[in-house]
């Protein structure tokens, strides 16, 4: 086939004599000299990829006349009985493209005519941009009335993480990741502009081609353990929103307001991230195979500042000595690294030959990095083969991925095998059928325990002492006790690293699928009928052992959970599109849809094993117990759309939801399950009505209101119940959290303004939200005093109000040439919270408790919903610390101490392209939140930092005042007589104030260079395209937060925590490459 | 496809989603039950408390009475008086919670009686009034005043409880002691189905019975110092009328959850893994007084050091003076079914011995005392030895003074507490015995905490309730005297 590669202003001639006469079937005859000759073409865009629905005008340039066609699935057209010997000018149009116009063209007579279009992205493309809304309706961008940001696939896969979600940080102004930190399958909570709802689901609605997986598989659920020294340690199991293949991914539509995911009903209360997959396409080219590779290492990084002058050894501690021995009494059980100075003088320590005291002195020394050096460099490699292909009336895509990980903790990790199929069928112009499905196979060796706890690995980092180094405890057995006594020299509080590595292990086996099936049936032009039923599901076994003689069990422990989750909804939608007249348009739907959600989860538990090192059921010392877990709820939802568009600069949305939520019933009543509410939505494009200056150029203006109501998607909150007590035979107990029999749905109204501005022909653009929210009849876990016989309530209170501005811009500082293009991007987003009112039951509501109690998260009126409470310093009226005794003494009230979400975040991005070169930079940072570090305050009043250092040799005098009595001061120059006792005073966990620090941060978060293989090269690799890259993911981090990440989150059974930080993992650093080929 | 087929599936689908009539059933929690019949939930209930309390005992009573320390690398080291205010959370958490399981049973049995109008039911209530009255004392022996009539009461959306008096708690308890009492008159107990439900007595009536009113006694001589107690006149009248109210009068009525074992009666240190039991040394006090006495309890309690010797830790010690560890607890205590102990019969015959020696009941001081210490030794299976009685430290002399008689006492009752929640520090505070060692190292001026501090969260959960109490109790502070112990 021959193809003629026309650019914007190319055009090539070719004259060729002898011309027939064209009869068209029922047209007037012309030209009886002329000849019949037909003219194929396909379009493409830039990146040679295929584009559908493209408009291909044509026009005789002698007889003006003119045809015109749109291209098929395949980016082909066909124009038949043209002329031969004529010239003809092509037009070729498609939004978001610059109309490319060939000239005299020249059909050429009893040859194959046959053109190649490549499209090339307008640069003022973006008001003509599509984009995916709500229940997955396409529509224009410049008629939206609330912010949306847009992502393509690939910005998702440049630089991949084990959490794909990862990659929306810094990307999507009001994002805000809070992730678990919690290993290798460690979950993300996706919050969008701050914080409406107290407690409970704030987290963003998923949808994946329409399918809902926030509660099905997209679950994070809980062990049942707390963060904090609970009788065992929880562990992020991670959910299947981490296993969507981010290779599968077209794009990503963050619908950021209620007005934006208003049709989603009470689940988008909180805004809506709708993630389209690939589908598949005929190929025009080459088999239609594409494969990428990826491998990348992760290096665990910033540490906390591990002091290495000071060994093991309480206060004061004169001398080493590991046993009683004639130097004194043993000092081998203490935690702490209070004791004697590394001069090299001579002690008797610790023998790892023997694993006993060594029988001669030996030199007192430090060994630097034992912590560091625990952790190993995971690795990730990741394989995707897909295959895509099919006719005008079919086309399939099929893609497989296989993900193996080993992660920084030794003896960690996962493997993950994907499969996606897509299929479209066309079986006539009125009947469309589609599905899409995507099995995941997720498999995990050991996944980490996660808090500060006996049996966790981060526990163990504050306990491991200064004068040993890690191979003293690689042997984790005693000798001759395999098994049966482990070997961890010091303290007896932690266990020994390396047994929670290989003998604690944590398993899972996952297999789901996400998936649906879709039929359109188009009535007429103007009617159509879209029906779906979508299936979330998945099933989960997870194991939990633990070998004889660990902390919290001497005789070893076998649990097993069988969790089977799965949602399934029906939904239909009709959309009407009358054509009323060229000023004004309309389109109407009416859609409803039906979901039913179940959740199966049991436990059973040998909590005492006959024989060591077998982990099966039939080993239990005792009889099982077994925990069961049943869950069911239904939501049902009835709702409308109209858009009413006016000479396509003036639109207007209205939207109506009713929806019927299970949740919210009664034993006696379903009054509060139904709730109702609007959405109003206008955008106008002021560049298209006015004439304005010429340096703008478009502007619009949008407006929403946007009214949700959510039950929450939590069943049985509405009934009081007695619990089963499993170990007891028929024992019961009361609930420890007291349902609500009164539960009312909750309801946000929410204002938001905005605008998009384009200047200097589109080369600086600025899009910037501002936005007001009011929540009321929150639906609220509330800590009670427990003298109240319950741990929490459920109830409906307070009312709390978001206001903050997003702002996102865009630019180019030179304008792009085919050589050399850069972009910038940068977002900005700040959102205050602040609490209206409360319920008359609870002036108050603790929302998190930190460590040993001494830090909480309490909603006040007049605070913030983030607002971090703590016991503090006892300050003098100036501010400075009193001190007593030398020590710095400490308050009985809790004081405020901060706010734990940041009050703004920023992200700069720079975008580089030189012939295939491209090179991206990603910046990001926040300001103004704070935490509280249960790290920090272990590392302190063990002595294992630094920061101890001072006044270890000659006592410390704390930077402060004395306390006269007479409300007068004295500055303090009382030398603390107990080094390990002032540190304590400063740093121990119950004072908060003294490990509460700011969270900001600037983070080097994403660089990517890549580089595409020339076509030519390509070809003769038997490849159609191919290309290589080097990523890097948080390389760098800029903080005062005294050690790893300060975006950390805390996983507390089964939710993400923030603001109170236990025992968080190493922040890690990635660096991978990256191979895509296309065959 | 036709559109007669698609409009049938498009109206069932409308019918369906307007419909919720199905909700009800739908929200129906399959995990719990809307009832509880009393036998279901006492057992977990109580041996949830005792589990806790020997833990507690062992990681706080055990600390601040002298009895052992641990010298591994702990934080809180209320040994040396050094109290965190995080140590007060649990042990009010704890209590609190089971109060409303405690209490359902005294509803469910009294509704119950209307129903079948048996005999046990009585016996539920019964139990239900002297549990709570035992949970409740240890609360307000620990903090002072705290909710108590409006305590348990969340399912009645009662979040604010306000903070009684323990002036008007003791008195509350008193009326629910004599409320068992006068149940259990019914003497009816269990049915042999349903005996399981009981792990303290099987549902034996006068074991309870004898159990609710040695209870009855303790918390008398406990605010025996205030006249509003009317204790001396109410410890003579029991005394006196041990038919109406009897005590518990051997080793077999003593109120201990013997631990068997087998999951959920096994003993909450039967996991702790070796390495963590053995790093609580005992203290000089502790192992002085056994040694002085030749006492056999030494032996079974009490694992020799490294050089076979019986050893202690100096109390109160500077951190800097690293005392070596010496003796631990042997791995038999770890099973031990005994430390399951809540009110046993030694503790009533040392009660009755300090009431005698005061003058206030006619019996015999000397033989109170004598039975306290050779009862306890039946009850860990050992012999009293020969001459243990009569020997210099331990033989009891009318002519004493009542100090001197209180301290011998006290030092014989400080054993028979041993893992019995925070008993002896209850009655150190009450007493001042045994009169314990004070090492340098001691914080809080060497002055015993009188009470723990409210944990601080209900400074925003219950404020506005907790600033009342705090204004009527005195400041939230571990030195505050509680009303018992108020001159």
């Amino acid at each position: 086939m021959k193809t003629r590669f026309f650019n914007m202003k190319t055009i090539k001639n070719k004259v060729i004599s002898g011309c027939m006469i064209l009869l068209l079937l029922g047209c007037v005859p012309v030209m009886a000299q002329q000849q019949s000759a037909v003219v194929t073409g396909t379009v493409v865009n830039e990146k040679s990829e295929v584009l559908s629905d493209v408009t291909v005008m044509i026009k005789a340039e002698l007889t003006d006349e003119s045809y015109s066609a749109l291209t098929d699935k395949n980016g082909a057209f066909i124009f038949k009985k043209l002329k031969a010997g004529e010239n003809y000018e092509f037009t070729v149009s498609y939004i978001g493209y610059e109309t490319t116009i060939i000239k005299k063209y020249l059909v050429k007579k009893n040859e194959s005519n046959s053109v190649l279009v490549r499209l090339q992205p307008k640069s003022s493309s973006l008001d003509e941009v599509i984009v995916t809304t709500a229940l997955g309706i396409k529509r224009q961008k410049r008629s939206l009335g609330y912010a949306t940001t847009e992502l393509e696939g690939s910005k998702l896969t440049s630089a991949m993480s084990n959490n794909w979600t990862d990659a929306l940080s810094g990307k999507v102004a009001g994002l805000n990741l809070v992730r678990s930190n919690g290993g290798p399958s460690g979950s993300n909570s996706i919050i969008l502009r701050g914080e409406n709802n107290i407690t409970g689901s704030n987290e963003a609605l998923v949808v994946v081609d329409g399918v809902v997986i926030n509660n099905g598989s997209g679950r994070v659920t809980g062990t049942g353990y707390k963060a904090q020294a609970d009788a065992d340690s929880p562990s992020d199991y991670g959910s299947g929103l981490n296993d969507i293949n981010p290779e599968d991914i077209a794009s990503v539509s963050v619908l950021k307001g209620p007005a934006a995911a208003a049709l989603y009903g009470q689940r988008g209360a909180n805004g809506a991230v709708i993630i389209t997959t690939k589908s598949g396409s005929k190929q025009t080219k080459g088999i239609g195979v594409s494969f990428n590779s990826d491998f990348s290492v992760e290096q665990s990084y910033r540490f906390p500042k591990f002091q290495y002058e000071y060994g093991q050894g309480n206060g004061n501690a004169k001398y080493y000595s590991y046993n009683n021995s004639v130097d004194g009494a043993s000092t081998k059980g203490t935690s702490s690294a209070w004791g004697p100075k590394f001069n090299g003088q001579l002690y008797y320590q610790y023998d790892p030959a023997t694993q006993a005291g060594g029988i001669t002195r030996t030199p007192w020394i430090g060994y630097p990095g034992a912590v560091e050096d625990f952790f190993e460099l995971g690795h990730t490699f990741t394989n995707s083969l897909a295959l895509e292909g099919g006719n005008e009336n079919t086309q399939i895509r099929f893609s497989a991925t296989r993900a193996d990980n080993s992660w920084i903790m030794p003896n960690t990790g996962y493997a993950r095998n994907t499969f996606n199929i897509s299929a479209n069928h066309k079986v006539n112009d009125k009947l469309r059928l589609s599905s899409n499905i995507i099995y995941t196979d997720k498999n995990s060796k050991n996944l980490p325990a996660v808090g500060y706890n006996n049996q966790t690995v981060m526990y163990w980092t504050a306990f491991m002492q200064p004068n040993a180094p890690l191979s003293w405890i690689k042997d984790y057995w005693a000798k001759g006790k395999e098994g049966i006594l482990q070997n961890y020299p010091f303290s007896s509080n932690p266990d020994n690293p390396y047994l929670i590595s290989y003998e604690m292990l944590n398993k899972s086996v996952r297999n789901g699928i996400t998936g649906n099936i879709m039929v359109n049936y188009a009535f007429t032009d103007v009617l159509n009928l879209m029906l779906r039923t979508s299936l979330d599901y998945a099933y989960e076994a997870r194991s939990q052992q633990r070998p004889f003689d660990t902390e919290k069990f001497k005789e070893g422990m076998y649990r097993t959970q069988n969790i089977f989750s799965q949602e399934l909804t029906t939904d239909f939608l009709l959309r009407y599109n009358p054509k009323i007249n060229r000023t004004w348009t309309t389109s109407f739907s009416f859609g409803g849809s039906t979901l039913k959600n179940r959740y199966l989860e049991d436990e059973i538990r040998a909590d005492m094993l006959l024989f060591p090192n077998i982990y099966n059921l039939a080993n239990a010392k005792n009889q099982l117990i077994a925990i069961p877990y049943r869950s069911n709820y239904a939501v049902n939802s009835l709702y409308a759309l109209a858009n009413i568009s006016f000479k396509n600069y003036l639109y207007l949305d209205v939207t109506g939801r009713n929806d019927w939520n299970s949740v919210l019933a009664t034993p006696s009543s379903t009054s509060n399950a139904s709730f109702f509410y609007p959405s109003m939505s206008m955008s106008a494009i002021v560049s298209d009505m006015v004439k304005l200056p010429k340096a703008v150029s478009f502007l619009k203006l949008r407006a929403s209101y946007a009214g949700v109501g959510s039950g929450r998607n939590v069943p049985y909150l509405t009934s009081v119940g007695y619990v089963a007590q499993s170990v007891y035979p028929g024992g019961l107990a009361n609930p420890t959290t007291l349902a609500n029999l009164n539960l009312k749905p909750l309801y946000t109204s929410s204002f938001e303004v905005g605008t998009n501005v384009r200047l200097f022909n589109n080369r600086l653009e600025f899009d910037v939200a501002l936005y007001k929210s009011n929540t009321t009849n929150q639906i609220l876990s509330a800590g009670l005093d427990r003298a109240t016989g319950a741990n929490s309530a459920i109830v409906n209170a307070g009312e709390v109000e978001n206001k903050g501005i997003e702002v996102q811009v865009n630019g180019r500082p030179f304008k792009g040439t085919r050589e050399f293009n850069w972009n910038v991007f940068a977002t900005f987003s700040a959102n205050k919270n602040k609490v209206l009112s409360m319920t008359d039951d609870l002036p108050e509501l603790q929302l998190q408790s930190g460590p040993q109690g001494a830090s909480a998260v309490i909603a006040k009126v007049g605070g913030s919903i983030g607002a971090l409470y703590g016991i503090g310093f006892q300050r003098a009226p100036d501010g400075q610390i009193i001190y007593k005794d030398g020590y710095a003494q400490r308050t009985t009230q809790m004081i405020y101490l901060g706010n734990v979400t940041p009050t703004w975040k920023l992200s700069i991005g720079n975008e580089f392209r030189y012939k295939r070169l491209r090179l991206s930079i990603l910046f990001d940072g926040q300001y103004g939140g704070s935490a509280f570090s249960m790290t920090h305050a272990s590392n302190m009043t063990q002595g294992k930092i630094k920061e101890t250092l001072p006044g270890r040799d000659d006592g410390m005098i704390g930077k402060g005042v004395i306390d006269n009595g007479n409300n007068t001061f004295r500055p303090n120059d009382v030398k603390a007589a107990d080094i390990s006792l002032y540190y304590e005073s400063v740093g121990a966990r119950e004072n908060a104030e003294g490990n509460t620090f700011k969270t900001d941060f600037i983070k080097f978060r994403e660089f990517n260079l890549s580089y595409d293989i020339p076509v030519n090269m390509a070809k003769r690799l038997g490849l159609q395209k191919a290309s290589v890259g080097l990523y890097g993911r948080n390389l760098m981090i800029w903080s005062k937060w005294p050690q790893f990440d300060p975006e950390f989150g805390t996983l507390n059974n089964g939710t993400i925590d923030k603001g109170l930080e236990s025992s968080q993992f190493p922040s890690t650093r990635t660096i991978g490459i990256k191979l895509s080929v296309g065959i | 496809m036709k559109r007669c087929q698609l409009f049938p599936f498009l109206i069932a689908l409308l019918v369906f989603s307007s419909c919720k009539k199905d909700f009800m059933e739908l929200n129906k929690n399959p995990n719990t039950l809307e009832r509880a019949l009393p036998k279901t939930l006492l057992a977990p209930a109580l041996t949830e408390i005792v589990k806790f309390n020997a833990k507690q005992a062992e990681s706080f009573g055990n600390e601040l009475m002298q009895v052992h320390i641990d010298m591994g690398g702990s934080n809180a080291k209320p040994y040396r008086y050094d109290i965190p205010t995080s140590l007060a959370i649990a042990p009010y958490n704890s209590w609190f919670l089971q109060i409303p399981n405690f209490r359902d049973i005294y509803s469910g049995a009294l509704y119950r009686l209307g129903i079948d109008s048996l005999g046990h039911n009585k016996t539920y209530m019964a139990i239900s009034l002297i549990c709570e009255a035992w949970v409740m004392s240890l609360i307000t022996d620990t903090y002072g005043d705290v909710p108590f009539t409006e305590a348990g009461q969340a399912k009645e959306q009662k979040f604010l409880p306000k903070f009684d008096s323990q002036e008007s708690i003791y008195l509350g308890l008193f009326a629910k002691l004599e409320e068992a009492n006068t149940l259990l008159k019914t003497n009816a107990d269990f049915p042999v189905d349903e005996q399981a439900a009981d792990p303290l007595y099987k549902g034996v009536a006068l074991k309870w019975r004898k159990f609710g009113n040695s209870l009855y006694l303790r918390l008398l001589l406990r605010a025996s110092a205030k006249s509003v107690s009317n204790a001396p006149a109410k410890i003579s009248a029991i005394v006196l009328n041990t038919t109406d109210y009897p005590l518990i009068d051997n080793n077999d009525a003593s109120a201990i959850l013997r631990w068997t074992g087998t999951v959920p009666y096994d003993s909450p240190f039967a996991t702790t893994k070796t390495a963590a039991w053995n790093t609580r040394g005992y203290t000089n006090f502790f192992i002085n007084n056994l040694k002085l006495w030749n006492d056999p309890r030494l032996a079974k309690w009490v694992k020799k050091d490294a050089n076979n010797q019986y050893t202690g830790v100096p109390s109160g010690f500077l951190p800097s003076d690293n005392p070596p560890k010496g003796s631990s607890r042997p791995n038999t205590l770890q099973t031990e079914p005994l430390l399951g102990n809540m009110l046993n019969y030694s503790e009533v015959q040392f009660m009755l011995a300090e009431a005698a020696a005061r003058g206030w009941i006619t019996g015999a001081a000397k033989t109170y005392y004598e039975n306290g210490i050779t009862s306890h030794m039946t009850l860990w299976g050992l012999t009293l030895p020969t001459g243990y009685l009569s020997s210099a430290p331990i033989a009891w002399k009318d002519t004493d003074n009542l100090e001197a008689k209180l301290e011998k006492i006290h030092l014989q009752k400080y054993y028979s507490l041993f893992f019995t929640d925070f008993q002896s520090w209850f009655e150190y505070r009450r007493t001042g015995h045994p009169i314990l060692p004070q090492g340098n190292g001691l914080l809080n001026n060497g002055l015993m905490p009188a009470r723990l501090m409210y944990p601080v969260y209900l400074q925003s959960s219950n404020g506005a309730n907790l600033r009342d109490a705090i204004t009527r109790q005195g400041p939230d502070d571990i030195n505050t005297k509680v009303w018992w112990q108020k001159p």
